[in-house]
């Protein structure tokens, strides 16, 4: 008798209490995070790991923003293996509120941000060196700019958020469009201070965000804006600069692994298969879908796109490929016509999606070119702005420029240029935008014929307004 | 043995008594009966030999206490039911026949031999029933509590959860896929909780189970996920109640809003030892194919589709004329699939002790090639009465079972191939299976990566290997006469392993030249229950008993996995994946959660005409916010036996009449683990190659969160008529549900998606129906009757006061763009929100006429034309309006059972009527583009010489719209199961020493009616997922079955 209550009290004693606070072992906790410099390190790891990672969707850098900037021009169509609705909807420029890739981009121009808010805010708070501090809080400042730089250009008016929400409350949650201008004045005012980031790294520190990244993005803004004077002078800061960029001989180096982050880099989404994040973040590299297959996902709109290139162009051979060699078997597979091929790492062709090539985001090139068309459009065709074409043109083996061509016929030959250097590269739909050339362009292909006037910007994701009915839709797309 | 260990139960105390006594006397007396016989000095007046048998199956019954009216004269019968008395009583005298189970007999006997025929209990309110911590009689019982017949439980399934459909009133069970092994989605009177779970608790053998499929994911494996339940083996179960009102499951408490299925396994009893053998053999085949384009037909589409767009066609009439009909991938990826059962069980007992053993080997292919669930499972029941006092018992089942599940297929970029079904369907009729040598033809020209999805069918390899084992360990201790303290320690241990490879030969392993992965998760959970019952009687007119308790519960998970690609060789698949050139991310999780308890129960019954049940129960739950840890959940329950008065007594008709009425308030803690917190998770970049770890947070974070609180109102009636010939059970329930744990959708320019709120309310209200009857009885020929009816109205009351409705996340990239489903104020959950159509656009004038979605000048003649519905002159989002839920009008079965001298019948119909289906696989099928094949209607599409309303003109992959034309009902009624049944005589079962043998046939799933066009009416993609529920994306079909079986007993 005695033994039973001894039994029943022990067992009762030894199991009778679990304690109900969670104490997760297997994730960490807002709570506990930013506390020490390690924590700043990643909280900042983040906000570049939005550039090339998504949970759930393609990398934004990398394919997601190709989709809005290169597919819906006259550069990229989707080709016939390419079955979503929506992505061909947009290279069918049919594209409407609902349109899922927009939706996306929207996210995770808005996810970036939003870690980039918090880098921002909880670094500035901690107490560790200085001047580390101040450079991870610039870094974010940088990349803060870089994504509204994205949603403005796309979208126009756009919410302006700048802090973590502090209440899960829905109506605090709500933000309204901002218009354009108090976009730009931030994009501004965050660039202005990262330009006192270093001018370089070394070693694991290189591809983060430098003085000169911070001024080649100010620059841009300021040519999208057509501010051409101050376009100009932060052009000659940057060329003047002790940043070092010069152009790399062979154009192709720029999209190889071996030569990647050369003097030409000024800002890259950084790529690389290795050690599992590059498996899912190189998806450019899906373009190539291997031997045995037809036509990839990803296919020029038309014939121009490749016929704009001389032959002794080197950038066509590095843009395109018509031939590629199997590196395991050595056979070499001719295709009947030409595919893009600045994003296919011809060492691993067999592995499409592996692929270790940065994706460049701002590059000399494209501060020489800016260059001359800020110069052009504040003082004509002078050798200033032909010096600036002049040698993006020499590297690709083509030649001077005519001299002595009107401000407007050296307009078109520098847009033209800026077609030719940077196919693929997320900045089409840019410059037919805010050159006002959207609707000539586009129209000319023959399967882009809806291109209108209301495609000058993208509509606001119809999930967004539905949760927040103060948004206001772009002119010409309805709910 | 059910009875031993509710003999504490007041009503059966007497009985017990008599019965022990009967048995002690029989134990003594019994072996020297016959030699006293001979040797007996004492008069003996008459001798009488007799036996005892099921009215229903003619089968001797051991054990039942025969006494003479009037004297203490008692005996009980052998195992062969039979009995002798020597007695100084005179013919005629009176025998009392009674046995547990069985309805009371009183025959006045005249002279030996007799044979009794014992009718088993058909008065309900007498029956004993299994109530959460204990049993109650059911004439006490306040709530709303089924129970599933028998006939359910012996169905062919790989789980109890898929028995459960149309057993009783209000349990509405979905299938969520015919893969073997996988899921049912079950609804106890609708769905309370929008992104909480919405399964009920099972409780087995007293120890609550949650049925969490994601237990036994690891992240490894691939397609449709594993039934956690399917590691029971479902013959082993005795008996299930389920418990729908709050009198009844308030008793659980946090879990018991959603309803509580309490399984019961089988027990040994007292007597001699059972050798029980069972086995059934089967074939299975697929209800229906899906019609889609043949080879010529497809072809013609994509010609038309290339001229669209203005593009050559690709193939020329003569080579069209020369395709024929082309490929048959469903034809090569279905099969004739067999599944079998074997199960070999002991039981018995003795005085003292009881047990039940039994070891059970189930095998079931699938119908698509190349899976197939086995599960190989043990089971040992056993009690002991240590001393009069005390009992010890323990209740234990382990089991091994394997799944290999079609995998779903990502390798085919896009929309159209969310799993290997779907690429089944999708892949080109002209795209030969095989090529000419007879190996599988890997080359696909119009797919961005080389693959045949009968080869990958074949060739991957998808496994998941589960161990689980169940038990629990119990002391029963009897303090003072009526109160008795229960410890019981338990465990629930889940070790699953999940294997996967795809070699580069497959879709999904070609790009990354094989890719293998493989995962471990494990779940234990240990649960401690200690409680105290007390019973009482007061002048045999006011019966109390009381129970109070105190649980704790703890719960750990692990997952681990681990993979690598780029192989050089396939042959070592997954089991060395050092020999990829290239590693995965392996990744590794940990949680847990506790929950302590507190509960009580007072049940109170005067004269057993009236009851009064009190419940209670206090829950802390580690998943809440830091600020609400503890809920309460109380109840209140009553009802009135009214047969019992006088003035009911009267009328002969009414054998029996009760009343319930019953309030209360329970809870839902499926919120999963650390959902209060802001987590953060791992997002790396690669600065100059070198890989470098970063966080960032999921979701803001909740202090707030608390508990979701259902109350419930629950008034019944339950009806005996013509002695019991009709029994008739209604039930009208009211259910809210407040502070919904709703995941709602919040502006993403936050940069979060979602965020977990208490927000908004939904109610449940509907009605149950439950009837049997006996048609016929007594004779030969009998022929009972079985009706369930249940209607439920499910409306979101509140969504919060910022909102009135939101479209949920549904999870698919393709589907979920379109927002097919809206929770909106006002409608049911489920709701499917879209445009209604209006045939197709005939020409240009038309189009000019009329308002359009797109532009006017993208419209072309032979495009959808949709309706205007708010009329203000254009097709926006504003015209999408309620296209019908998922959620159906009513839901029942009809059963009917038929015997014959030995031969049986049953034929159970079961249906659901009023619930809509979303088919977005017929509209992936009928978004024509220029890789895939399309539904057959698509032949029939719109071209100027075949001006139809139906089809659209051929497009290359026109934007997918959410409209009414893929919303189809889901109504059915399906013949579920057909069983015949032989139960041979004594002379043939005397020869092989058989106590009984029963041979049947069966057939499953034999007949549906439904205008459904999908492959089946029963369908849910996105399973255990509470807002997408009724969406057909491409699901594993459902089958019929062909079953011979057997049972023998010996």
């Amino acid at each position: 008798m005695k033994k039973i209550y001894i039994l029943i009290g022990i067992t009762t004693l030894l199991l009778s209490c679990n304690k109900l606070s969670e104490n997760p072992t297997g994730v960490i906790v807002k709570e506990q995070f930013f506390v020490t410099q390690a924590d700043a390190v990643a909280g900042l790891t983040a906000v570049y790991g939005e550039l090339v990672s998504d949970g759930s969707e393609q990398p934004l850098y990398g394919r997601e923003i190709n989709f809005l900037a290169d597919m819906t021009t006259d550069d990229l169509s989707a080709g016939p293996s390419a079955i979503n609705p929506n992505v061909r909807s947009l290279s069918a420029i049919t594209y409407t509120a609902t349109n899922d890739r927009v939706q996306v981009l929207w996210r995770q121009l808005y996810t970036g941000i939003s870690r980039a808010n918090v880098a921002i805010d909880q670094i500035s708070k901690m107490s560790f060196d200085q001047t580390t501090r101040n450079r991870l809080v610039l870094e974010a400042k940088f990349l803060r700019a870089l994504f509204y730089f994205d949603l403005v250009r796309f979208w126009g008016d756009v919410p302006l958020v700048l802090h973590d929400p502090t209440s899960t409350d829905l109506n605090s949650l709500k933000t309204n469009r901002s218009p354009a201008a108090d976009v730009y004045k931030q994009i501004i005012a965050d660039l202005t201070d990262a330009q006192s980031l270093p001018a370089a790294y070394t070693g694991a520190d290189i591809g983060r965000a430098t003085g000169g990244a911070a001024k080649t993005l100010l620059l841009k803004v300021y040519l999208t804006q057509k501010d051409w004077t101050n376009a100009v002078a932060k052009a000659k800061e940057i060329i003047s600069g002790p940043y070092g960029y010069g152009l790399v001989a062979n154009y192709g180096d720029l999209f190889a692994k071996a030569t990647k982050n050369g003097k030409e880099h000024i800002f890259s989404a950084q790529l690389d298969a290795n050690g599992g994040l590059g498996n899912s973040s190189t998806l450019m590299g899906a373009a190539f879908t291997g031997f045995g297959i037809s036509v990839p996902a990803d296919i020029p709109a038309d014939s121009s796109v490749y016929k704009q290139f001389s032959g002794n162009d080197t950038r066509r051979a590095a843009t395109f490929y018509t031939s590629l060699v199997n590196p395991s078997t050595g056979v070499t597979k001719v295709y009947p016509t030409f595919y893009f091929g600045k994003y296919v790492d011809r060492t691993v062709l067999l592995t499409s999606n592996q692929s270790s090539i940065n994706f460049p985001i701002l590059r000399y090139a494209d501060v020489l070119l800016m260059y001359a068309e800020a110069t052009n459009e504040l003082n004509g065709a002078t050798s200033e702005a032909y010096s600036g074409i002049n040698q993006v043109r020499n590297r690709a083996n083509t030649g001077d420029l005519t001299p002595g061509l009107s401000q407007a016929a050296f307009r078109d030959s520098l847009y033209a240029e800026r077609r030719r250097e940077f196919v693929q590269e997320a900045q089409r739909w840019f410059d037919l935008a805010r050159t006002g050339k959207l609707v000539e362009a586009v129209s000319k292909v023959a399967s882009k014929t809806n291109v209108s006037a209301k495609n000058y910007l993208f509509p606001i994701p119809q999930s967004e307004i539905s949760l927040n009915p103060g948004l206001t839709q772009n002119p010409g797309y309805t709910n | 043995m059910e009875i031993y260990l509710h003999a504490n139960n007041l009503s059966l105390f007497r009985d017990f008594k008599v019965f022990r006594r009967a048995a002690v006397f029989l134990l003594i007396f019994l072996p020297f009966a016959s030699f006293g016989q001979a040797n007996s000095a004492s008069v003996i007046n008459s001798k009488l030999y007799g036996k005892v048998v099921d009215a229903s199956n003619k089968q001797p019954i051991p054990g039942v206490v025969v006494r003479i009216k009037g004297t203490t004269h008692a005996v009980a019968t052998n195992a062969d039911g039979e009995f002798n008395f020597v007695t100084g009583q005179k013919f005629p005298y009176t025998l009392l026949v009674s046995f547990v189970g069985y309805d009371k007999v009183e025959l006045t006997v005249n002279g030996s031999p007799v044979q009794i025929e014992l009718k088993p209990a058909v008065n309900l309110l007498t029956d004993v029933v299994v109530v959460g911590y204990g049993t109650q009689k059911k004439s006490d019982i306040t709530g709303s509590i089924s129970s599933v017949p028998k006939e359910n439980l012996n169905q062919v399934s790989s789980s109890v959860d898929n028995l459960l459909r149309g057993s009783a009133p209000g349990v509405n069970v979905t299938q969520s896929s015919g893969q073997p092994g996988a899921s049912a989605s079950i609804r106890i009177r609708g769905g309370n909780s929008i992104t909480g779970g919405n399964e009920p608790l099972y409780v087995i053998d007293g120890f609550p189970v949650y049925n969490d499929n994601a237990s036994v994911s690891t992240g490894a494996g691939s397609g449709a996920g594993v039934n956690a339940l399917s590691t029971i083996n479902p013959s082993d179960i005795e008996s299930i109640e389920i418990l729908k009102d709050a009198s009844a499951t308030a008793i659980y408490g946090s879990r018991g809003a959603n309803g509580v299925i309490l399984i019961t396994t089988k027990k040994g009893r007292k007597g001699t030892t059972d050798v029980s053998y069972g086995a059934y053999y089967g074939q299975q085949r697929i209800t229906k194919t899906l019609p889609l384009l043949n080879a010529a037909q497809w072809a013609s589409l994509r010609n038309d589709i290339l001229a669209s767009t203005g593009q050559a066609p690709s193939f020329t009439a003569d080579q069209i004329a020369a395709l024929g009909t082309g490929s048959d991938w469903q034809d090569a990826a279905f099969r004739h699939a067999p599944v079998q059962n074997h199960e070999l069980s002991f039981s018995g007992g003795d005085e003292r002790s009881r047990f039940a053993i039994s070891g059970n080997y189930f095998s079931q292919d699938g119908i698509v090639i190349n899976t197939n669930f086995k599960r190989y499972s043990l089971r040992a029941n056993y009690e002991r009465d240590i001393s009069s006092k005390f009992k010890i018992g323990l209740n234990t089942t382990t089991s091994y079972s394997t799944t290999t599940g079609a995998a779903s297929n990502n390798g085919s970029s896009g929309l159209s191939s969310p799993n290997l079904i779907t690429s089944i369907i999708t892949t080109s009729p002209v795209v030969p299976i095989k090529d000419a040598s007879g190996n599988y033809n890997l080359v696909n020209p119009y797919t961005s990566v080389p693959s045949n999805p009968i080869n990958d069918l074949l060739s991957v390899i998808n496994k998941t290997n589960i161990n689980r084992s169940l038990g629990n360990f119990y002391g029963e201790y009897t303090l003072i006469p009526g109160l008795k303290a229960k410890v019981s320690v338990g465990a629930d241990l889940i070790s699953t392993k999940q294997n996967y490879f795809a070699g580069p030969n497959t879709a999904n392993g070609y790009a990354v030249v094989g890719i293998a992965s493989v995962g471990n998760a494990t779940v234990n959970t240990w649960l401690n229950e200690n409680t105290l019952t007390y019973d009482k009687a007061f002048d045999n007119k006011h019966f109390i008993n009381i129970l109070a308790g105190y649980t704790t519960q703890r719960s750990t998970g692990e997952a681990v996995t681990a993979g690598s690609k780029n192989f050089v060789n396939s042959s070592t698949t997954y089991n060395s994946l050092q020999s990829g050139s290239q590693t995965s991310t392996p990744t590794s999780s940990s949680y847990s959660w506790a929950l302590n308890s507190y509960l009580a129960r007072i049940n109170y019954s005067f004269e057993h005409k009236y009851n009064l049940t009190l419940s209670g129960r206090a829950d802390g739950s580690s998943r809440f916010g830091a600020g609400n840890k503890w809920g309460y959940f109380p109840s209140a329950g009553f009802s009135w036996n009214a047969a019992q008065e006088d003035f009911i007594k009267n009328i002969k008709s009414i054998s029996s009449l009760k009343v319930r009425l019953s309030a209360g308030e329970t809870g839902n803690q499926e919120i999963g683990q650390y959902q209060s917190l802001a987590t953060l998770s791992p997002v790396n970049y690669d600065f100059n190659s070198v890989l470098i770890t970063g966080f960032a947070a999921n979701r803001l974070s909740n202090p707030n969160l608390k508990w979701e609180k259902t109350k419930q109102y629950d008034a019944g009636i339950d009806v005996g008529l013509l002695d019991n010939r009709i029994n008739l059970t209604l039930d009208a329930y009211y259910k809210k549900t407040n502070d919904l744990l709703l995941s709602i959708p919040i502006p993403l320019s936050t940069g979060y998606s979602t965020s977990l709120q208490n927000i908004g309310s939904v109610q449940n209200k509907g009605l149950e129906l439950g009837i049997n009857t006996e048609n016929i009885s007594g004779g030969a020929f009998t022929w009972k009757t079985s009706i369930v009816y249940a209607l439920n109205r499910n409306k979101v009351l509140s969504l919060g006061a910022t909102q009135t409705s939101f479209f949920p996340v549904v999870p698919s990239t393709t589907l979920g763009v379109l927002q097919p489903v809206n929770i909106k104020v006002g409608l049911p959950l489920g709701t499917f929100w879209g445009y209604q159509t209006a045939g197709i656009f005939q020409s240009v004038d038309e189009i000019n006429s009329s308002p359009t979605l797109d532009t006017k000048a993208n419209t072309k003649p032979g495009d959808r034309k949709y309706v205007d519905t708010n009329h203000d002159g254009v097709i926006t989002a504003a015209d999408k309006t309620n296209l019908g839920s998922s959620q159906p009008k009513f839901t029942g079965s009809f059963t009917n059972s038929f015997s014959y001298h030995r031969i049986d019948l049953l034929v159970f119909f079961q249906g659901s009527y009023g619930n809509k289906i979303y088919n977005a696989l017929r509209q992936q099928l009928e978004l024509t583009n220029l890789s895939s094949n399309a539904y057959a209607s698509v032949a029939d599409r719109w071209t100027p010489s075949n001006p139809t309303n139906d089809v659209t003109r051929a497009a290359n992959s026109p934007v997918a719209q959410m409209s009414d034309r893929y919303i189809e009902t889901g109504s059915y009624l399906r013949l579920k199961n057909v069983v015949l049944g032989y139960t041979f005589n004594g002379s043939l079962i005397n020869k092989i020493r058989a106590k009984q043998l029963r041979i049947y046939v069966s057939a499953q799933n034999l007949a549906t009616i439904t205008k459904y066009k999908g492959y089946d009416p029963e369908v849910n993609s996105f399973e255990q997922n509470n807002t997408a529920q009724g969406i057909d994306f491409g699901a594993y079909p459902n089958y019929k079955t062909f079953i011979v079986g057997l049972n023998v007993t010996f």
